[in-house]
């Protein structure tokens, strides 16, 4: 039996004074489930992250449904890893009193035992005894985990980690993958993970959407996508990874990712495809189910190479 | 610690600077002496001789100084050369009086700060920056001589000079409050959207916390940062006293000092600036407790200093137009003759022949404002450039700028005019002198603290790599990069350091009559202000409208900040 | 073998009181790449640093075609200096934000007291893969990967036998990574250049390097052979 889903996102559109960022995305999140944005940057990840948590920037115009929608209930039911943990706490708040505050915001409890509950989390991560420390006064390590503390004091149903490795050293990669996936098989977590760390993928999550130009080109299952995929965006990203077994030469995607605003007609990867025919420079490619997986593609491809 | 060094060698130099000033002056004041005390008496050579011995002039300078230190150290700040009277209860009596005045003005300033911070605190962005600047801008001579005729004068609300009661407070206090107010909210309401972008806003609305908790850490967040520029604001009011007080005739220590200097009564004026020193280095020390105290052991840590603020820009038509209006004014007083006496015409009220009307002695306004303007900008461009020369070769000595910059910020320009005035005697180039000491340090510390962006920046060590060597790093990398944005910032303080000068001339520190100085304008008319109303109000409305040239034109001299790590961030941060 | 490139032996780098580098040592034939990799804080970058003569080591010997670095003084090592150029990691910083690409890429040919012709900077640029109409522009109007490879057409320009590439790719997404690493490859390939390569991403590191030194807290830990490389021809 499939786990109840817990976020289920419709024909997402954000745009920024008319011009679409993010061009009509829909998908479900699952209880306990790791679910992957991938793509390169400016494919719309983030901003479709921010969409579930309602933390878009001010000007943002969105359309769509994301239910239920947990804007409100920040905290709680959702919460946000943010990216470069090391700098994102307060440098004037004692670590404990940050936690507390997101607990006082949350829960009806007295000042006293949001100080409990922040101490527990803290222990939780691993890191005891920190309650009273300043942000300077921690390692590196140490801070990365009070940000993951932070996020799940509150014990969210879905966590939303936003490039939470990006610049980050092998070590510590795994450190804090290893925190959110420990998360996850503890309280039945479900992580949104928005990243281009297609390792981290093929490692940790049940489910990868692939996004170009603001759509969704390729959803599935995480492993199948990245053993075989289909759409040749995916495909061709893959190929420019460097592997062990893999050519000398990698493969580099030619062109640059299109601005939004000024999308070619088509399929808005075909300029730089290289499976584009006439059909792909005439029309926008449809959404279809291709053996469990969604593919936006007017020539997918079975065997799942660049070309 | 090295600016702790800095700061207490100049407080050293400028301490000497005061006991030294009899002889600094130069001018021999045994005949102002001699007259005040007794008209009667010829000025024989053998009189003034014994006026001379009598002060101690006759030893050298360091005699001098050291009598004067000497007798600081006991408590005793000697004689007045005019009264005959202790120095120190003189000095008491007006630092009482100015205390009172200081502490009701703070009061309006943080009235103020609140009213203007409020508002930015519950919409979150929007600044309001813009005004508060606006209001920091005006200088205190000019709201309390608008004060005065508004409030004191045609409403007759309020008592407009001395000091008898609680109610000879309010109109004081509000002119030198609003300024500092202003300074106040501009300086948190601009630093507050910085905050609020910053990087931890993100993961407390991530994890929940809500706007109210958030907005509060914010607060905390900006202040203690802070606390040391309000510590500067405090010692701006000892500045600002001197002119409010002048105003409306309230016997503190600043219309002392201003008093003293004028008629060289050079051991009162000495204890006068001593107290209004010692007043401001107090305020700065308490600034720098108050700020241990808020932050405790998050004081070390480097993340500490506020993000820059991003500039609030008005419409970019704002300074065109006040620019044109003002250059429209000047450009059609400078046609016309600033000097000629009607007795006929005189306090003639605007017609086809005198568009702004006539002054006191029958001469046309208009004409008087175009020429104060060539004069008083004339020697504001002068001060400017002096400023950019010195900053751009100290730049290269950040310490000296950075010290430099320290002391300027402790001394306002008025204590320093009325110091150099009393040294070199009241006049245009005194008053010049005055605003250039404590107008370059700040272009240095500009220009210094480029001068280590460059040198820190990843570009430059890559100069190094292709086996640059460090004259042509010099030329083509660190002096481009550092002169164009340093002499903008030097332009953009123009009006500044025009309503300084002004300020000065107000004061009679500066342009004697008859030059048509705006700020001697503005104290000359307000003698006959009920009958000639235009008189006093055409070059008030001038120096507002410089003001508003100098804060709205200020905003586009600081670029917005893209640093490629808030590019990156931002790119990846938002994606699209 | 013929004598190394690149010789260092018991390098030391000192931070205030703690010691950075620590009497690290490796060689480099021509046309060979090394790589040095490890976590954050290990030491890389403040080795590429002393190597580049650009921190003066506190200890140790850098030893450049047989020419000793440390001992010379910066004149000395001025004339020497385009023959080892650095690459590094922020492609946006290390560009002169006022400079247009024409003249940051004709910089070093300048230095030398030539004038560059407006065709030689219009190959360097399309060398690395850059429309020489790109001259005009400064580095914000680019993309990071295009930074990236003007400042590979910069090293280029001085001509050097050995580029010390300092994380060149760790800003760059995956799919601009793999056209700078092509590109960089194309070069060793054409020119026989050396890499002193610094990269904490160990695929990248296994895929692009003839050897790799690991570095853990200033120290050479261990030292290895990417299995592939002696195989596969390039």
């Amino acid at each position: 039996m499939e786990p109840e889903v817990v976020l289920s996102v419709r024909d997402l559109r954000v745009g920024f004074g008319g011009v679409e960022a993010v061009r009509g995305v829909s998908f479900e999140v699952r209880a306990g489930e790791v679910c992957a944005l991938v793509g390169e940057s400016g494919a719309g990840k983030s901003l479709t992250a921010r969409a579930l948590l309602g933390m878009l920037p001010r000007e943002a115009t969105v359309s769509g449904t994301v239910r239920p929608d947990l804007s409100g209930a920040r905290g709680r039911r959702i919460a946000l890893v943010p990216q470069d943990a090391l700098s994102a706490l307060s440098p004037v708040h004692r670590v404990g009193d940050q936690l507390a505050a997101a607990v006082r915001s949350v829960r009806r409890v007295g000042r006293r035992e949001a100080r409990e509950l922040a101490a527990a989390a803290l222990d939780r991560v691993g890191i005891p005894g920190t309650a009273r420390s300043y942000p300077h006064e921690l390692s590196g390590g140490m801070r990365q985990r009070a940000v993951i503390a932070m996020a799940t004091v509150n014990e969210p149903d879905v966590l939303v980690a936003d490039e939470p490795t990006t610049a980050l050293d092998a070590d510590r990669r795994e450190r804090v993958l290893g925190l959110l996936a420990a998360r996850r098989e503890s309280r039945g977590t479900a992580l949104v993970l928005v990243t281009h760390d297609m390792d981290a993928v093929r490692r940790y999550a049940h489910r990868a959407l692939v996004m170009y130009a603001g759509r969704v080109v390729e959803a599935g299952p995480a492993r199948e996508v990245l053993a075989r995929p289909r759409s040749p965006y995916m495909a061709g990203l893959l190929a420019s990874l460097p592997r062990p077994d893999g050519p000398r030469r990698l493969y580099a995607l030619p062109g640059a990712p299109p601005v939004p605003g000024a999308l070619p007609p088509g399929c808005a990867f075909a300029p730089r495809c290289p499976r584009a025919a006439q059909v792909c420079h005439r029309g926008e490619p449809p959404e279809r189910e291709l053996d469990g997986r969604l593919v936006a593609c007017h020539h997918p491809d079975p065997a799942g190479e660049p070309g | 610690m090295r600016a702790a060094a800095t700061r207490s060698a100049g407080l050293l130099a400028v301490l000497a600077a005061v006991g030294l000033l009899p002889w600094l002056s130069g001018r021999d004041p045994a005949l102002t002496v001699l007259r005040a005390r007794s008209a009667e008496q010829e000025p024989t050579r053998e009189a003034l001789d014994a006026v001379r011995r009598d002060l101690g002039l006759d030893a050298g300078p360091l005699a001098l100084l050291g009598r004067w230190a000497a007798g600081l150290g006991r408590g005793d700040l000697g004689a007045s050369w005019v009264s005959g009277t202790e120095v120190l209860p003189s000095v008491l009596a007006g630092l009482r009086v100015s205390l009172a005045l200081m502490g009701a003005a703070l009061a309006v300033a943080l009235l103020l700060t609140v009213v203007l911070v409020v508002p930015v605190l519950v919409r979150g962005r929007a600044s309001a920056g813009a005004g508060a600047a606006m209001l920091a801008a005006v200088p205190e001579f000019l709201l309390a001589t608008a004060g005065l005729l508004v409030c004191g004068v045609w409403l007759g609300w309020l008592p407009t000079s001395g000091w008898a009661g609680p109610e000879h407070l309010v109109l004081p206090a509000v002119a030198l409050g609003v300024p500092a107010g202003g300074l106040l909210g501009r300086l948190v309401a601009d630093a507050l959207p910085a905050v609020l972008d910053e990087r931890w806003v993100e993961l407390w609305r991530g994890a929940g916390v809500s706007r109210a908790r958030i907005r509060a850490a914010a607060l905390q967040r900006v202040l203690p940062p802070l606390v040391p520029q309000f510590g500067m604001v405090a010692v701006g009011l000892t500045g600002g006293a001197v002119a409010v007080e002048t105003v409306f005739a309230v016997p503190g220590i600043g219309r002392t000092a201003l008093g003293a200097a004028k008629s060289q009564d050079l051991p009162l004026l000495q204890g006068a600036v001593l107290a209004l020193l010692l007043l401001g280095l107090l305020t700065g020390a308490a600034a720098a407790l108050v700020r241990r105290r808020l932050l405790g052991p998050a004081l070390r840590d480097a993340s500490l200093a506020l993000p820059a603020p991003r500039p609030v820009r008005t419409h970019p038509a704002v300074p065109g137009v006040l620019a044109a209006v003002l250059l429209t004014a000047i450009g059609w007083g400078l046609s016309r003759d600033p000097y000629t006496v009607r007795t006929a015409a005189r306090l003639a009220p605007p017609s086809w022949a005198h568009p702004l009307g006539t002054d006191g002695l029958g001469r046309d306004v208009l004409a008087r404002l175009g020429h104060g303007a060539a004069a008083t900008v004339g020697t504001a461009a002068a001060v400017c450039l002096l400023s950019l020369a010195v900053s751009l070769a100290l730049g290269f000595l950040p310490a000296v700028a950075a010290g430099a910059a320290d002391i300027a910020n402790a001394l306002p320009p008025v204590i320093v005019g009325i110091l150099v005035a009393a040294a070199a005697g009241p006049g245009t180039g005194g008053a010049a002198l005055a605003v250039a000491l404590v107008s370059w340090p700040p272009l240095a510390a500009h220009a210094a603290a480029l001068v280590q962006e460059v040198r820190a920046s990843a570009y430059l060590t890559a100069q190094r790599a292709i086996g640059a060597p460090p004259w042509w790093i010099l030329t083509r990398h660190v002096l481009p990069s550092v002169a164009a944005p340093v002499a903008r910032h030097a332009l953009l303080r123009l009006p500044g350091i025009a309503l300084a000068l002004a300020s000065l001339g107000f004061l009679g520190l500066g342009a004697r009559p008859p030059a048509p100085e705006w700020g001697l304008l503005l104290d000359e008319s307000r003698a006959y202000v009920e009958r000639a109303p235009w008189a006093a109000l055409a070059p008030a409305v001038a120096l507002a409208l410089l003001a508003g040239l100098a804060v709205s034109g200020a905003s586009y001299a600081q670029r917005p900040r893209t640093g490629t790590k808030a590019r990156t961030r931002r790119m990846s941060g938002v994606g699209a | 073998m013929s004598e190394p490139l690149l010789e260092v032996r018991d390098l030391v780098v000192r931070h205030g009181a703690t010691t950075a580098v620590d009497h690290v040592s490796f060689s480099l034939a021509p046309g060979e790449t090394l790589a040095l990799n490890g976590p954050s804080g290990c030491g890389k970058s403040s080795t590429a640093l002393a190597v580049l003569q650009l921190r003066r080591p506190d200890g140790g010997q850098v030893r450049f075609e047989g020419r000793e670095l440390t001992t010379l003084t910066e004149r000395e090592l001025r004339p020497l200096r385009p023959r080892l150029q650095p690459v590094f990691q922020d492609p946006y910083g290390s560009l002169s934000p006022r400079q247009r690409i024409r003249d940051a890429v004709a910089e070093p040919l300048r230095l030398r007291g030539r004038r560059p012709t407006p065709g030689q900077v219009a190959a360097l640029l399309e060398r690395v893969g850059l429309d020489p109409s790109y001259g005009d522009r400064r580095p914000r109007e680019l993309s990071g990967g295009q930074c990236q490879r003007v400042g590979i057409a910069r090293a280029l320009a001085g001509e050097p036998r050995l580029l010390v590439l300092d994380e060149p790719v760790s800003a760059l997404d995956p799919s601009v990574r793999a056209g700078v690493l092509n590109l960089l490859a194309d070069l060793r390939d054409e020119r026989g250049l050396g890499y002193l390569f610094i990269c904490h991403d160990r695929d990248v590191v296994r895929h692009f390097a003839d050897r790799v030194v690991e570095l853990r807290e200033g120290r050479v830990t261990s030292e290895w052979r990417p299995r592939r490389s002696a195989a596969a021809p390039r």
